[in-house]
């Protein structure tokens, strides 16, 4: 079966090329569109990697992370963080959250598809 | 779902993003607190450049780069927001808008204009961040893993080259590397993709005691024998998230002994052990590794020797963790319902679709309503008309779902106000009221660009200059005000500003000189206000940028009659001007009225019907040729819609009334027959009927039989054009009496 990748964005159309790009490659996409959508979406679904932006409206995505870290069911789902800040206090805050890889926006969709099947193959 | 849908995704989305930048930007003029409205402006700009990025966009990367930066040191205090940077980020957001429309279309085309307008814009953004970095801030940071310098390996001088053509990877993952939700597993397949692993040692000498043993920390680490092509960093970012969490060194083919024992003695483990490993990897050869341990002990002496620090388990994560878990879980729950009322995206067409298919289930239901009727079966009556109410409920909300609310259309003229109005040297202001009224998509869509129109028609030609409201003892700061209601079934807008208002005269007199009216002609003030809406009909003196080209008002007029619309004016001089728009709140099914002449059924939007009265012999009595009776009190002009048609030659026994409204105006279509409350979906007429004066549309009856929906715009002008003397006079008459 394949594994399911959830994608939180709050923009459709990075979520909808990111989808692409997985399901190309052989993975289940879950969309969500702010951090309370994605929690909202978890629960029961078997998830083996979290992508998320981490500026997003209504639940940002370390809080997000810190939120999902406290799930049993998902505290060890690897999370990557899109992100355009690069700045290090907002990295060190996700890591404390939890979140381990991250990456610079823009990307190209090749370039998250590594970094994906570095921790999960489908 | 493909590229192109994702596309077009990102078009429409980027449109909305920047429609809210400049709204926010806007907004923060006036506003106080200003963090929530930048927070925004910030992710909107930031959302286009990553998914722009996607894309490949690269220019609008580039560009959206620089105005992100500015806008982050916004965010953090750097500077404030005063009018000038708004001015210039509202410049930038056009700018931005310009680069995705021509990427969408073969229409729009960077000139070198627009480049050069994108390198000043750059300066200017640049400007501001020099303030507040020292360093050249714009340049373009792009691409992931940069940042990640290499450690180098601690290189002690030695001679000896250990003669492997492999590459030697040495990784000893952190306890805390599943906790963070990584499987060390998923690395080595993944390093597997890029080449062969000739030979993989587990290290376990991390482990503890079995009871000491935490399940969820990771005790391993991998000496591993790997033949590739690939190159260091391609190695070494195949562990790129585990960087921090892991000790890694990669040794590259025929690497220095020095290195090794560098790894040796990194490891927490014993010394010989490790040796023994790295020997069975076939890393190392026998002879090689004695020479190995030989030099370790001599740089041991040289008191090089570094001890990794104990690595502390975390024991047993408490129990209340658990709890808080479990609570937490159940307040998702509860969040998740509350989240429902979220937004969903539908493609117009779609909708279009459904629409169209329940227009079809409107007219097939009241076939079912009929035929039950007539079979005279009583539940098979109460069934139908059970369904016929769901029908009618299903109806009313699927037009619902394309009603939205104007104000945000409304809110796009805040801009144009501004600026039209710096542009022109006049101070004005742009009130709205009514917001939240909602109308049909496809309608709002349409009205905007008439409105567009008469927005800077107000701005330009009915706002006096400063200087000359001063003389007329009026505030100096303009007021323009968009309003929206609904009125009877239609929903009215009006453009209304406090200027200089209409000069009766001057329209009259240029009407006249350009032959639009005949000089003998006595108009009233209405119909003289109608005249600006001709063709080629402008009074202003002088040309400018924004309008008085007399091209305009009646493209406007055109635009809202093809609405099913209509449009007029109040205005006093140097008072005001007051535009009315009113327009029809859906286009697609309505609540119609349905009447009978001879054996043809008409049908009238119920909402305008005021009243039904027979038309009895007293009323029509001693009048005829006269098309108006006396409604209590009032002049109600009527016209016979079986004349009118030139339908029926005999009259009916009875003949009635139906009265109705349209704005201010009154009439009575005299009828047959009244059939009552009727769903109505408009089926829009061939082509050969389309130009028929009074016929807006037709529709189907549940019998299969066609029924015609009248314009009453159209009918009502009709009956004013030919009874207007007749009801001057009478107007007189009663007015005597």
């Amino acid at each position: 079966m394949a594994k399911t990748i959830m994608i939180v964005d709050d923009s459709a159309s990075l979520r909808q090329v990111v989808s692409i790009a997985l399901k190309g490659a052989g993975y289940d996409v879950i969309e969500g569109c702010d951090g309370k959508d994605a929690l909202s979406k978890l629960t029961g679904q078997k998830v083996s990697l979290i992508v998320s932006d981490v500026n997003m409206p209504n639940m940002d995505g370390i809080t997000m992370v810190q939120e999902i870290k406290k799930l049993p069911a998902y505290k060890f789902t690897p999370i990557i963080m899109l992100t355009t800040e690069s700045s290090d206090g907002k990295k060190a805050a996700g890591q404390a959250a939890g979140a381990k890889a991250w990456m610079v926006k823009p990307f190209k969709p090749e370039q998250l598809l590594m970094a994906v099947s570095k921790l999960v193959l489908p | 779902m493909n590229m192109e849908q994702a596309f077009q995704t990102f078009l429409a989305e980027s449109a909305e993003l920047l429609q809210d930048m400049e709204d926010k930007l806007l907004g923060l003029e006036n506003c106080e607190d200003a963090t929530e409205s930048v927070n925004s402006i910030f992710r909107a700009v930031h959302t286009i450049k990553g998914s722009a990025g996607l894309f490949g966009l690269d220019d609008i990367v580039a560009f959206t780069h620089v105005v992100e930066s500015v806008l982050d040191d916004v965010r953090s205090g750097s500077f404030v927001l005063d009018e000038q940077l708004i001015n210039l980020l509202l410049q930038c957001k056009d700018y931005i808008g310009k680069m995705v429309d021509s990427i969408e279309g073969e229409s729009v085309l960077m000139t070198a204009e627009d480049l050069q307008l994108q390198q000043a814009l750059t300066n200017t953004l640049s400007g501001y961040l020099n303030k507040v970095h020292s360093t050249s801030p714009a340049t373009m940071l792009v691409g992931i893993n940069e940042t990640d310098d290499y450690q180098s390996v601690s290189v002690i001088e030695s001679d000896i080259t250990i003669a492997n053509e492999n590459w030697h990877i040495s990784v000893y993952f952190g306890v805390d590397v599943l906790r963070s939700g990584m499987d060390p597993l998923s690395f080595l397949r993944y390093l597997a993709t890029l080449g062969t692993i000739v030979h993989i040692e587990t290290v376990t000498d991390g482990m503890p005691s079995p009871e000491d043993m935490d399940a969820e920390s990771c005790y391993l680490g991998y000496e591993i024998n790997f033949h590739s092509n690939a190159t260091k960093n391609q190695i070494e970012d195949v562990f790129e998230f585990v960087r921090d969490d892991c000790q890694l060194k990669i040794l590259p083919p025929y690497a220095k002994a020095s290195e090794f024992i560098a790894i040796i003695e990194s490891i927490q483990t014993d010394e010989l052990k490790l040796g023994e490993i790295l020997l069975r990897c076939g890393t190392l050869t026998q002879r090689e590794l004695d020479d190995l341990l030989h030099l370790q002990t001599s740089v041991k002496q040289g008191g090089t020797h570094r001890l990794i620090g104990e690595i502390v388990v975390a024991d047993g994560l408490a129990s209340s963790e658990v709890v808080t878990a479990a609570l937490h879980k159940q307040a998702q729950g509860k969040k998740a319902k509350e989240k429902q009322a979220q937004t969903v995206r539908v493609d117009a067409e779609k909708l279009d679709h459904l629409i169209n298919l329940i227009g079809e289930l409107v007219i097939a239901g009241a076939g079912v309503e009929s035929e039950a009727h007539l079979t005279g079966i009583g539940s098979l009556k109460e069934s139908a008309q059970t369904m016929t109410r769901l029908v009618e409920e299903v109806r009313e909300s699927a037009l619902h779902l394309r009603m939205v609310q104007i104000g945000e259309t409304f809110n796009r003229f805040q801009r144009v106000v501004r600026d039209v109005s710096k542009e022109l040297g006049k101070d004005i202001d742009l009130q709205i009221n009514g917001a939240e009224t909602e109308l049909d998509k496809t309608v709002i869509e349409k009205i905007s660009d008439p409105l567009m129109h008469l927005v800077r028609n107000s701005i330009d030609h009915g706002i006096e200059s400063p200087a000359l409201r001063a003389e007329r003892h009026k505030p100096v700061t303009g007021n323009v005000t968009l309003n929206a209601y609904h009125e009877s079934g239609t929903i009215v807008i009006e453009v209304s500003d406090d200027g200089g208002g209409l000069n009766k005269d001057k329209i009259l007199q240029k009407a006249r000189a350009n032959g639009l009216v005949s000089p003998d002609t006595e108009l009233s003030a209405h119909e003289i206000y109608q005249l600006i809406f001709e063709a080629g009909f402008s009074t202003a003196d002088a040309v400018s940028n924004i309008s008085g080209r007399g091209v305009g008002m009646d493209v406007v007029r055109r635009n809202i009659e093809a609405l099913r619309g209509t449009v007029e004016i109040d205005s006093e001089y140097t008072v005001g001007t007051t535009i009315r728009i009113r327009l029809p709140l859906t286009l697609a099914i309505i609540d119609g009225f349905m009447m009978k002449v001879g054996d043809v059924f008409y049908v009238l939007p119920l909402d305008i019907v005021e009243e039904c009265i027979e038309l009895n012999a007293c009323h029509s009595e001693g009048q005829e040729g006269r098309h108006y009776i006396n409604l209590r009190g009032e002049v109600l002009p009527f016209i016979r819609l079986g004349d009118y048609f030139c339908k029926s030659q005999r009259k009916a026994k009875r003949e009635n009334i139906v009265v109705i409204k349209y704005g201010n105006l009154k009439a009575g279509f005299v009828v047959d027959e009244l059939m009552g409350e009727f769903q109505t979906v408009i089926k829009p007429l061939g082509p050969l009927f389309e130009r028929v004066p009074g016929i807006s549309g037709s529709t189907i009856l549940g019998s299969g039989e066609v029924a015609l929906i009248l314009d009453a715009a159209s009918l009502i002008h009709l009956v004013m054009q030919r009874d207007g003397k007749a009801m001057s006079v009478a107007a007189q008459q009663s007015a005597l009496h």
